[in-house]
């Protein structure tokens, strides 16, 4: 095993672990903001990958189709996180949690079948554009160029987080919120406002994610479900609510899944959640989560 | 005793009913009470301990591919196989309970999930030896059983005796310390109490009746899946358990058997269940908060059982804490 090697499997664990952080950020961010663990956000991902797929579709016979389609699709999966939102979210905010989660369960359910009955059930292909078609070579070990540009779109999300939350004042009153709801409601900052906004950000990303994830390969049905975990994995592993955290779980998992995949194919799943039952065990709120609110 | 009365009435209904009905209702009839069991299982970790389990339908599948994999490749015949499957499912909890037991809350329903799709994925990938997405099949009942009623005799048996024995583990020593982790745990383990580990030993014990639920499913489809792991099925006794209330003993059983009419007779004109139930479940959240029970409890009487009520108050003095 040379060093080339190890490179490009760091390299496919990086774009692996950029991925999940794009799912786990708008799990955390909406956990943490309105304390709303939302279990269809991997099916909302799911929706996200094939409104790419039918942008791109319109507008396959331009080149820029597929570049065009990606924050279009971000953009449709933030109008449906705000309608969301705002006709049934906003309705479980005070209901204890099991009601909470039967909510989104019941979406997952309502939205796999949706997208059945739009998008039939053969898998769906996004043919790429040149500039990310072929693979690039790094000290003569190829490698897809498309996951540099899903690199990138990790990072460039990480960072704009991070921006938003510490220097922006929106960011400054959703963080305000996380601590005490009325506290910033005595201020006159109307907070069904703003958990709007967090939740329409949060399917923000997700469609951004599953618009990055769509040109891969195929999209198929079901692709959500084997995500899901593992998104909720690099949160435990991070910490609820932490970005930095989610940041660094999500690389830890993309990483453990990239080199465990040489040495034990099968068990590459079976080793993430190794990780994430030993990390809970040193440190049941996570590697940068507060210790847990009741 | 007397306010009894109506479960001897639901006892005679359910033994004369294979005889009155077609035998399209009594697979139902099956389906409720092996998927009621389940939920009453469930119901242990939920109701008695207060903590939301999101991967109980791990214990159930592993309880299922027990008793199938024991018929199929060992042709162990089905009395064996029953207890065997509580004992792998009880295994199965041991492992895993040990780190969900040390969260709460939804951190507790996180780690459930993650570990039953952890499961799950572990049937899916072990082709050689589960058959992967495959499944079993050729589960074939012992020839006395072979009938749908001759099966529904003997289902209703095995599940009215795990009733009575999760109802007196619930009436015991051992149940009403479980409620008292369940409405405050440092209170409880300032008594002396090792809530670790009779949370643990609720857990396995749940599992294991879910894992009874599992066994008794395979002889009755002929067949089992790796989807009985999924997530999707660890939905259902949660849906089942808020409908028909969590606090009543008897709730998820009301629960499954709302479920499962709706099931059977939805998808005998549409193939869209699941966008049928998730549609239910968003409305029955939105608008019926409390489930079936907790409407029927502000009309009916007799569903007005002391047990009730007190966790009742008890739970919303826990909210305050």
């Amino acid at each position: 095993m040379d060093i080339s090697l190890i490179f490009a499997q760091f390299l496919s664990g990086l774009s692996r672990g950029m991925m999940l952080f794009l799912i786990a950020s708008g799990l955390s961010l909406i956990f943490g903001v309105m304390n709303i663990l939302n279990f269809a956000h991997a099916s909302f991902w799911l929706v996200g990958a094939y409104f790419c797929y039918t942008f791109w579709y319109l507008m396959q016979d331009f080149g820029f189709g597929m570049w065009v389609s990606i924050p279009l699709a971000a953009l449709s999966l933030a109008a449906i996180g705000w309608f969301i939102e705002v006709v049934l979210i906003r309705r479980v905010y005070n209901r204890d949690l099991p009601e909470q989660l039967l909510l989104t369960y019941g979406l997952i359910l309502v939205i796999g079948d949706l997208i059945k009955l739009t998008w039939g059930v053969e898998d769906k292909l996004i043919t790429r554009p040149p500039l990310v078609a072929r693979p690039v070579f790094f000290f003569g070990m190829p490698f897809d160029s498309y996951f540099i540009f899903v690199i990138l779109v990790g990072f460039t999300v990480a960072v704009g987080l991070w921006w938003f939350l510490k220097k922006t004042r929106y960011g400054h009153i959703v963080r305000a919120a996380v601590f005490s709801r009325e506290m910033v409601s005595a201020l006159g900052i109307p907070i069904p406002r703003i958990y709007t906004g967090v939740f329409a950000l949060g399917l923000f990303i997700a469609g951004l994610a599953g618009a990055v994830q769509a040109p891969v390969g195929s999209i198929t049905l079901g692709m959500d479900m084997a995500v899901v975990v593992q998104a909720f994995c690099v949160v435990v592993i991070g910490g609820f609510g932490s970005l930095l955290g989610t940041f660094v779980g999500s690389i830890i998992v993309g990483e453990v899944y990239a080199f465990s995949i040489l040495f034990w194919p099968q068990g590459a799943l079976v080793l993430i959640f190794i990780v994430t039952a030993f990390i809970l065990i040193v440190r049941p709120w996570g590697l940068f989560g507060t210790p847990m609110r009741a | 005793m007397k306010r009894y009365w109506w479960l001897g009435l639901i006892f005679i209904g359910a033994v004369i009913l294979p005889l009155v009905v077609g035998e399209f209702w009594v697979h139902v009839a099956v389906e409720i009470l092996i998927l009621g069991l389940f939920a009453v299982s469930f119901n242990m970790i939920f109701g008695y301990m207060g903590q939301l389990s999101f991967g109980h339908a791990a214990y159930y599948g592993v309880g299922a591919y027990a008793t199938g994999m024991l018929m199929v490749k060992a042709s162990v015949p089905l009395p064996l196989c029953l207890p065997a499957s509580m004992i792998a499912a009880g295994i199965c909890a041991l492992i895993f309970g040990y780190f969900c037991v040390r969260l709460t809350g939804i951190y507790f329903a996180i780690l459930t999930l993650a570990f039953g799709q952890l499961m799950y994925y572990i049937i899916f990938q072990w082709y050689s030896f589960t058959g992967g997405d495959d499944g079993l099949q050729g589960i074939v009942p012992p020839d006395f059983l072979f009938g749908a009623t001759a099966y529904y005799y003997f289902t209703f048996c095995i599940v009215v005796a795990a009733l009575i024995a999760m109802w007196y583990i619930s009436k015991s020593p051992f149940g009403y310390t479980m409620r008292a982790i369940r409405d405050n745990a440092d209170r409880t383990r300032f008594l002396g109490i090792n809530v670790r580990k009779y949370m643990l030993i609720n857990f396995v014990v749940a599992a294991m009746f879910a894992g009874l639920a599992g066994g008794l499913l395979g002889p009755f489809n002929r067949s089992i899946a790796p989807d009985l792991c999924n997530w999707h099925q660890s939905g259902v006794p949660v849906f089942m358990t808020v409908i028909g209330g969590p606090l009543g003993f008897l709730g998820p059983i009301i629960g499954s058997v709302i479920y499962t009419f709706l099931m059977a007779f939805v998808t005998g004109f549409t193939e869209y269940w699941p966008l049928v139930i998730g549609l239910i479940i968003i409305f029955v959240v939105l608008f019926m908060p409390g489930g079936v029970l907790g409407l029927a409890e502000e009309r009916v009487k007799i569903f007005r059982s002391k047990d009730v009520k007190v966790g009742a108050n008890e739970s919303e003095e826990r909210e305050s804490f």
